[in-house]
């Protein structure tokens, strides 16, 4: 049910950003149009981040965190996302194995 | 919704014959999209009624490392709404090519918003393209490419092994990583990614897991503007 309610909800939100400014007049100021530039990439790097240095719900040096550099290398170098998550996945699947 | 002006049909073939290249991504991401949002607990069902319903990658990826967290609605949906409000950037552009239209065929214009959508349709218009074919071809080719992929996905899930001894529970954190770096463009936004990834990491260690990310994100920009300044 909450899942129902998350997902329509974020379709519903989703849909404003989209139709809002079709059907009245939206002229940001300088400042507000920096701020929303900059939005997606702030989201985006918090998620990886939450991701990387607290994947269990705690602040832990794990395999995430030996992964995240080499990830950042490969989407670097190459360009590539898919083969940057699968260096990624790998090195994390190996550290697995390996680690205790 | 044919523009009289141009050759007819041509607009749509032409969508799809310089767009491809992008076409492929919505498929390629849509893929592991379904996989893993069952994987995060979701049902087939609710898998694909997130595709079609909300149809924006970055913030259904969003959504399934939340409820992977246990969030509540709330938060799914707010950090929704500030991943996408970038479109009302895009959505202000396009008003100008747009703005003549019915109010019925604007929302339906709207649906078809993504940021690929947006990116071919404005280079459309740049080069003098007019009416909205090219941008409707485009955007519904995405959309139904999106869907599609989520559909396989959903139908593969099962038969994928346990996704944590392969690292693949992983997958998610690494496509933002090189989503995030294939679109710096400057330090400004090296700075920005880097202190909303410590935030978001050291917030949600701290127990703040739900609303680590929608704080850490909101706040990271206004951080490093002030930063600036001073």
């Amino acid at each position: 049910m909450n899942e129902w309610l998350a997902i329509v909800g974020a379709g519903v939100a989703t849909y404003l950003t989209r139709s809002l400014p079709l059907v009245v007049a939206f002229r940001p100021t300088e400042r507000i149009r920096a701020y929303l530039e900059d939005l997606p990439i702030s989201i985006i790097a918090a998620l990886a981040g939450a991701g990387v240095l607290a994947p269990e719900q705690r602040v832990a040096f794990g395999p995430e965190l030996i992964a995240a550099p080499l990830v950042v290398a490969v989407a670097w170098w190459r360009r590539n996302i898919l083969l940057a998550v699968i260096v990624g996945v790998a090195v994390v699947g190996l550290a697995r194995q390996v680690l205790p | 919704m044919t523009d009289p002006k141009a050759p007819r049909g041509s607009p749509a073939l032409l969508a799809i014959r310089e767009g491809w290249p992008v076409l492929m991504t919505p498929f390629l991401i849509g893929v592991p999209f379904g996989v893993l949002a069952l994987e995060a607990g979701l049902d087939p069902l609710q898998v694909s009624a997130m595709s079609f319903i909300v149809f924006a990658g970055s913030a259904q990826f969003a959504s399934l490392e939340l409820f992977r967290g246990g969030a509540g609605p709330l938060v799914v949906v707010a950090t929704a709404l500030l991943i996408n409000l970038r479109h009302l950037l895009m959505a202000a552009s396009l008003r100008p090519h747009f703005g003549e239209r019915p109010l019925a065929q604007r929302l339906g214009l709207a649906y078809l918003l993504v940021d690929e959508s947006f990116a071919m349709g404005t280079g459309w218009y740049r080069r003098g393209g007019r009416g909205v074919t090219y941008y409707v071809a485009f955007g519904l080719a995405m959309w139904a490419l999106w869907n599609l992929g989520t559909v396989i996905g959903i139908l593969a899930g099962p038969a994928m092994p346990d996704p944590r001894l392969l690292g693949l529970d992983f997958a998610i954190t690494a496509a933002f990583i090189a989503i995030v770096v294939l679109a710096i463009r400057g330090r400004h936004e090296v700075a920005i990614a880097l202190i909303a990834a410590g935030a978001a990491g050291l917030l949600r260690g701290a127990g703040l897991a739900v609303v680590a990310v929608v704080v850490a994100g909101a706040l990271a920009p206004l951080v490093t503007r002030l930063w600036r300044r001073t």
